[in-house]
Formats: structure tokens, sequence, C-alpha cells
């Protein structure tokens, strides 16, 4: 193979310089005649960030990272001709994620079987159905340690023996894929990319726990998952992995979609049965547990689409494998949804304990455009935010917990210095308010007054006697409540009451927004000394409350004006002043 | 089928080294525009009689760079182009792998991190 070298400028601020330094570079080249056999390239990511620029010689794959263009002649030597790291300078990328649900995502076609099946597909199922017990694989998978990744982190294998233990002529098996977190979609992608890893992970389970029948729950939001899946059980079925006599053994299994119609609270076990039975998606009281009275009254079992595709793996490699990954309370991977204001958002897949900063900066680049990040929110509406100080802490159960966030689903969203968190709460908030079923009256009325006074301190109008309110029926909620809903709908003002309590204060006491982003507390004025009169601002208002021309400058009219901040953004001597 | 059966496809799939590209073809891929890429792609390796597969696959990940575009070519680094248009998709065909020069600015290196 050739060599290759990939130049990047990675510097956050200030303009990209990769085209200076491509031509720098390439002149060295030619000056000793290499332009011909190396092919010199600039890359639009170089998976490196805020280490200027970034030279990447393959394929050894050296990297030096803040190159200048002094160093340029040492590396065309040492690495380029000699096939060598220049001593010294070469820095090495540490590799952060480990692909074990996300191992066939974007790598196979996921609309063929034989694709799956030349990664190792099936191959687990071949070796349980070939030789293990039930309890035998029970045993695996409490060996492995894998906690269920729909958030709430019970153990797989202890739920499998739970529901293989409890009587029952007939028991069923649930995927969960009613992923209702806003910014969260890592089951989406998995069930997308790679259905065939969660049938074989159902199938595995319905064996260990003794079921025969098994049913997807895919929210109806999710068209082109489900299509796939359905696809994927159509292929199973022509090809004997499922039916009867599943690959030639005894164990039978049937599989079938059912369509969460887009209710939150679905997610919930017991909720979700109701849905699958018909019935009205109400949570009910536990226990009784699911696996011990479930669907139709049978044990069953319900585990998340991520846990399932960790199955497959589990089981080829070994319960004992996985528990190597990750740390003391929480094993093997995660997957995030990184989303928000960061640079690359998109899903990662990291070992259990890894720091949040290693997450965000180092395999999402940091914040976008150059503004810093303030704070993450995990757990969606069910979790809290860690404000940047606290980025050392590490993702699993347990550290999640005690910043009083959750792990969650996986949802990630990344928020900047424009956040306000009154804001945040509020949003997520009116997202429980919205999704409540309105069964229990905690979550029903204790939800609507929160939301109320939440919008009254956006507003400008609340005190300090609200805050106290807020509390209070936050810790009503959480112990009232009937489902995990309520329960948890409560986290996210408490998190952000907890870490940014002078952000509300400010609300409170001075009537202001430190973030400048609650319309009623904040005004836009023009600055008529910075001002150069081109008329930006005028024209990019929506509701003509700018007045005013080129020679007499322009005035904006606090009346009219909605505070969208149209003419703050588009203001290039930043003439517009917003407080 | 039977464990047998698991073993044959397996070797005949993952038999010889050939070139290939995949479009991400996930939701996330599909609505960036990964169906005029991948048409584009059809369209421009029937244009020059090209030696490559073209397939689609699901989402790798990096949903910001969406339509994601892997290629692998033979005695070549296998590169992901993010952002992918019609132009872009054009030159991967004419530069990248008829012409066995990578494109400049469109690659997303992602892979190690």
């Amino acid at each position: 193979m050739g060599k290759t070298v990939f130049i990047k400028d990675t510097a956050i601020a200030g303009k990209d310089k990769t085209r200076d330094f491509y031509g720098v570079f390439l002149g060295i080249l030619r000056e000793k005649g290499l332009e011909n056999e190396v092919q010199l390239v600039r890359v639009a990511d170089v998976g490196v960030y805020g280490q200027g620029m970034v030279v990447r010689v393959l394929p050894e794959n050296f990297l030096y990272t803040n190159v200048q263009e002094s160093d340029i002649p040492a590396i065309v030597l040492e690495s380029v001709v000699g096939g060598k790291p220049v001593p010294g300078k070469s820095s090495t990328q540490p590799s952060r994620q480990l692909r074990i649900v996300l191992r066939n995502c974007g790598v196979i076609d996921p609309e063929s079987i034989e694709d799956y099946i030349a990664r190792d597909g099936y191959q687990a199922l071949a070796k349980v159905l070939g030789g293990y017990t039930p309890e035998k694989v029970i045993q695996e998978m409490k060996a492995s340690g894998l906690r269920g990744r729909g958030g709430a982190g019970f153990p797989t294998g202890t739920k499998w023996e739970i529901t293989r233990k409890a009587q029952g002529d007939q028991k069923y098996m649930i995927c969960n894929g009613d992923e209702g977190d806003p910014g969260a979609y890592m089951d989406r992608s998995v069930l997308e990319s790679d259905p065939h890893s969660v049938i074989e992970g159902m199938i595995i389970g319905a064996y260990a726990i003794g079921a025969s029948k098994g049913y997807f729950y895919i929210r109806a939001e999710y068209p082109l998952a489900i299509e796939r899946i359905e696809k994927a059980i159509l292929q199973c079925r022509e090809r004997g992995i499922l039916g009867e006599g599943i690959l030639g053994s005894s164990f039978n299994l049937d599989l079938e979609i059912r369509l969460g119609a887009g209710a939150f609270v679905c997610g919930e076990e017991t909720a979700l049965i109701a849905s699958i039975e018909g019935k009205r998606g109400y949570p009910s009281p536990r226990p009784p547990f699911p696996s011990i009275k479930g669907l139709w009254g049978k044990p069953t079992c319900i585990n998340n689409v991520e846990t399932l595709a960790n199955i497959p793996v589990i089981l080829m490699k070994g319960g004992a494998w996985f528990s190597g990954i990750g740390n003391e309370s929480s094993k093997g991977t995660k997957v995030f949804a990184v989303t928000g204001k960061v640079k690359n958002s998109g899903l990662v897949e990291v070992p259990m304990g890894t720091v949040i900063e290693d997450i965000v900066y180092g395999i999402c680049g940091g914040a976008m455009s150059g503004k810093s990040v303030k704070a993450i929110q995990t757990g969606g509406p069910s979790g809290g935010v860690i404000p940047k100080e606290f980025f050392q802490t590490k993702v699993d159960y347990e550290s999640l917990q005690k910043m009083g966030s959750i792990m969650g689903s996986g949802g990630m969203i990344v928020m900047d210095e424009d956040d306000c968190m009154v804001d945040i709460a509020k949003f997520y908030l009116g997202f429980c308010v919205d999704e409540s079923c309105g069964k229990c009256a905690p979550c029903r009325i204790g939800g609507t007054q929160m939301l109320r006074i939440l919008k009254k301190i956006t507003n400008g109008e609340g005190t300090q006697k609200d805050l106290g309110q807020l509390e209070q029926i936050s810790f009503a909620m959480q112990k009232a409540s009937l489902c995990g809903l309520g329960q948890t709908a409560p986290n996210p003002v408490l998190s952000t009451f907890h870490y940014y309590r002078a952000e509300y204060d400010a609300h409170v006491d001075q009537k202001k927004c430190p973030a400048c982003k609650c319309a009623k507390l904040i005004r836009f004025l023009i600055l008529q000394d910075k001002c150069l009169k081109c008329g930006t601002c005028f024209k990019s208002c929506p509701v003509n409350a700018i007045s005013g021309n080129r020679e007499s400058g322009y005035l904006i009219d606090q009346t009219k004006c909605i505070r969208c901040g149209q003419c703050f953004e588009v203001c290039k001597p930043r003439a517009i002043s917003r407080s | 089928m039977t464990k047998k059966d698991l073993e044959s496809i397996k070797e005949k799939h993952n038999g010889t080294d050939r070139n290939w590209i995949k479009v991400g073809f996930s939701t996330c891929g599909i609505a960036a525009g990964a169906k005029e890429v991948y048409e584009t792609l059809i369209e421009e390796k029937r244009k020059h009689n090209a030696d490559v597969e073209i397939k689609k696959c699901g989402c790798v990940g990096i949903c910001s760079a969406e339509p994601l575009v892997e290629v692998h070519i033979k005695n070549m680094p296998t590169v992901f182009y993010g952002k992918v248009d019609k132009e872009v998709a054009t030159k991967i065909m004419e530069k990248h792998v008829c012409g066995k020069m990578l494109v400049n600015d469109r690659i997303y290196d992602l892979k190690l991190n």
C-alpha cells in the first residue's frame, strides 16, 4: 500500500489553516520528488480535537499533533520515507470506544441475514441450543454482570432466573423498543442497523426462561425499524431460526411485532404489557412483577433492545469475558446518543466507567462553534444535569446516581452557555406533564402545578416562596406517584435546583435570566456608538419592531419586540446588546 | 438450517477481498439524502464500468456527518466520506474508485476514536 498523509487543522478558534498547510506540505513533497508516490489529503475530521495542526501518516498510523511548518521535513523524512515515527514527536490516540452492541452497525446490510451470519451471527444461538441447559445460560448471564440497559439497571441474569422459576404453563419474552426519551435514539439505530442481533438475543432469552412466544414492542414512530425487524423475522422463519425446532433442536419460538401508539408511559413495563393486551396503556402497581404475573397473567420477561443486542456476544465469548469490561458495579459497555450543542453528535459506545469528559471532548469534539460547554443532561426526563465541573464523573449506574442524575436509556444532551437551566427544567417537566397518563393524582396534579410555577418564574413573576413550593411538590411526587414516570419527573427540577440555585435566584430576585434565554426577562438594545447603520437587523426582524433608516440609524420598539434574538444573531459588529 | 449451514454461509461470504462502497441507510442517513447518493453511485458505476460493489448498511454512529459513505478499495486506506452529496458521490467514483486518489475535504477519519 502506498503512503497516505491526512492533515487537518483542529484548533478551536481562528481561521482553518488546513489549506495553507496543505500547500506547504505539498511543496516539500515536490522538492523531494515524492508527490506522485504519496497521497496528501485534507480531511474534514481527523478524530482529534483542539490540538492545532494534526498530521496522520498511513498505513502505519503515526499521529502528530500541534505540527509546525518546521516539523514537516522531519515527518517526511522519518515517517513518509522511512516508515518510522519521528522520535519524541509522534503521539498516540487513545481508543476510547469499544463496540459490542454496535459491532455490526454500519458494517453489515441490515436486510441481509447472510451478512449477519458472516459476522458470527446465530453462532451463539447454535452454541446454546447445541449444549447449554437453560440454567447454564442463566448462570453465564449472571456471571457476565449485565444489567438492564433501559435505565433501571436490574441484573438481566437475575430477571431471567426469576421468570424461569415462576410457575406458568406459558411464558412470554418481550423486547422493549418503546424508546421515548428526548434526544435518545440508540435503540432505533440498533433495530435498524442490526435487527438480527436483537432477534438472536430474544431467542436465547426465550430459551433460558422457557418461553415459546415473544413480542417486539416498537413505537410506531420508527417505521424503518419496524420494516427491518419484520423482514428479519421472515428471513429467520424461512431458514428455521424461528418457528418449530429451531436450528434442528427441540426448541420452538415465534416472534410477533406490536406497535406502540406513541405514549411515553408505555415504555414502563406494566403499561407496555397492558398496551400489548389491547388495553389502555396504564401502569399498574408492582408487585406482582411481570416476571411472576405479566402478559395475560403469565410470567413475562421484558428486556430492552440494547440489553438483548449484548446477549449473543456474551454467550459467544463467555460471561467472564464480559465482566472484565467496565468497572466494579457496572459491566460491559453503554451506548450513548450524544446530541445537543456538540460538534459531532451521534452514537458512541464506551466501556462503563469512562469519564464524561472523554465522551464530550475526546470523542465528540466539545461544543459547537467555539462556545463553552455548560453541562450535560443524561437520563431524559427522569434524569438530571451534570455541570462541567463534574465531568470527571464516571459513567456507570451508581456514579451518575450519586450526581443526582441517572444512566437512563442513554440520551446525553450537551448544553452550552446559552442554555438556561430553569428553561431546561421547564422543558423536561413539560414533557412529563404531556406524557402523564393521568391515573394517579401526584403525577397528574403535581406535574401541572410544578410546570405552572416554573412558567411563572421564567416569566419573571416568581418569588422565593415558589421555589420552596417547587421542592415540596417534588418530594411529594417522588414519594407518592404510582410508576417511574411520576416518581422521576421532578428529577430535572431538583438537579438543576441543586447545581444552579443561583440561576433560579436570579430569575426570582433580580428578574434576570443569566443565560439570556427566557424571553420575558431579556431585552435587546441597539448600541448607537457601535452601529454601522447597515440595516441587516431591520431586515431580519420578523415583527417589524425595528424602525429607522440608513441615515438616521435604527431603534428597537420594546413593545413590539418578541425577543426572538434574530437581530442579535445577524449583527456582525455586535452592536446589539442582550441583557 | 443447522450449525453446519451457518458455517458454510460464513465461509462463502468471507471469501475474497473485493472492492466495495457502503452507503449508510438508516433513518439518519436517508433523511440526509442517502438515497440520492446511492443512486448517483450506481449510475456513476455503470458509466465508468467500475469494479466495485455498492452496498447498503446501517448507521455507524457519526450522525452529524450523514450521509456517510465508506469506501474500501484494494491497496488503499478504507475511509468514511461524510456529508456526501451528488457532486461528492461523483467525485468518489471518478477520483477514488477509478483514479485511486482520495477526495479532499470530505474524509471523516473517526474510526479509531
